[in-house]
């Protein structure tokens, strides 16, 4: 089933089957590297909304054993994008001390996120932890972050699809595609 | 250690699934078009990978939201009362909601969210369950959109887990039974 582009969507940034070859390319180097790790001890922890699509695509294709949490964040609304602050909504329900950590996002965009996660859960002493990231965009960067897996690198564009949306919507589209810039400028 | 070693038999192909798939997303295609702007409630941990598989083919405006819950333990299953870990992030009066399961067993979690979720005055309200097992029921839930009615087996895999395990197994499968009496403290 093939739906028609929405109004919105400018161009298809990046198509399905790029996306799906990506994430079996990156279960294949994530799987070589937690090889041997026992189930209890490997935990992909997605952060909610956004990486959901991602991590049920990623998750599925890795062939080493592992187990699924989830942790969902929010923004203050008032200069968030200043500061990076971010509001913890829901923990992981696991214990990550002693465990092998891998944080499954969306994207990476100016990396407060994933700095406040490195910090909430390097202070719990993971066995060890990393990040899997399907979208980058080094433009956009104000902290250095660690990134372990990439997906994609990509310009500084509005990106909706495969988890990301633009006010909740065009979350579930197949495809990464880039919105209409009137779409975002209002 | 292999992955799989506790697993008896496929009960449900990944072709399967996504065949199914496609079918339950043109049954909500026919049911809701742009203006009805539904929310679709996934019940964490075990819907997500149906959710993602499922919103993939939708073709209406749509949001997501997730929800997360737990059972307070021994001596509560027959409430159905839990704990929400993780509550909406919209709200949902005068909207519409699907909720999105991945399993629909005894019916007591699922009744407990619908009266939750009543309560909260959404303007229509839907069930779409991938499995049902309804041997296993013991209260009477609506459940509007069933992907496969399964016998009463200890099912794993898409979202499905045996103690933390195998949610990420493509296909549904059936968990050898010295695995779980084991687990169970059953020799």
């Amino acid at each position: 089933m093939t739906n028609p582009l929405p109004d919105s969507v400018d161009y298809v940034l990046l198509d399905e089957a790029s996306i799906q070859r990506r994430v079996m390319e990156m279960a294949a180097e994530i799987s070589a590297d937690y090889e041997g790790i026992h189930n209890e001890d490997f935990l992909l922890v997605g952060v909610l909304k956004g990486s959901f699509i991602f991590l049920a695509d990623l998750a599925r294709r890795l062939t080493v054993p592992h187990r699924v949490d989830f942790i969902a964040l929010s923004s203050y609304a008032d200069k968030a994008e200043a500061t990076g602050a971010v509001r913890l909504i829901m923990d992981t329900r696991a214990d990550v001390a002693g465990r092998h950590l891998l944080i499954v996002e969306d994207i990476l965009d100016t990396g407060y996120t994933l700095r406040y996660l490195y910090r909430l859960f390097e202070a719990r002493e993971p066995a060890s932890l990393r990040t899997a990231v399907l979208l980058s965009k080094p433009d956009r960067h104000k902290v250095d972050v660690s990134l372990h897996y990439l997906g994609f690198s990509i310009p500084d564009v509005w990106v909706v699809g495969y988890g990301l949306d633009f006010a909740d919507r065009f979350r579930t589209l197949p495809y990464i595609a880039a919105l209409k810039p009137r779409v975002y400028e209002g | 250690m292999s992955m799989f070693q506790d697993i008896e038999r496929v009960l449900i192909s990944e072709a399967k699934i996504q065949a199914r798939i496609v079918e339950l997303a043109d049954e909500l295609n026919a049911l809701y078009d742009d203006a009805d702007l539904p929310v679709l409630v996934c019940i964490l941990k075990g819907a997500f990978v149906f959710l993602a598989d499922l919103t993939r083919h939708l073709d209406f405006r749509h949001e997501v939201d997730f929800m997360e819950i737990s059972s307070y333990g021994a001596g509560t299953t027959s409430t159905g009362v839990v704990r929400i870990l993780l509550d909406l992030a919209s709200n949902i009066e005068g909207r519409q909601v699907v909720i999105v399961e991945d399993i629909v067993d005894t019916g007591h979690t699922l009744d407990y969210i619908l009266r939750s979720f009543t309560a909260r005055n959404p303007a229509g309200l839907r069930v779409v369950t991938l499995l049902d097992k309804p041997s296993r029921r013991a209260i009477d839930v609506p459940v509007d959109i069933v992907g496969f009615e399964i016998p009463n087996e200890f099912v794993m895999g898409y979202g499905l887990d045996y103690s933390e395990q195998y949610r990420n197994v493509p296909y549904i499968g059936v968990l050898k039974p010295e695995v779980y009496r084991e687990g169970l403290g059953i020799s």
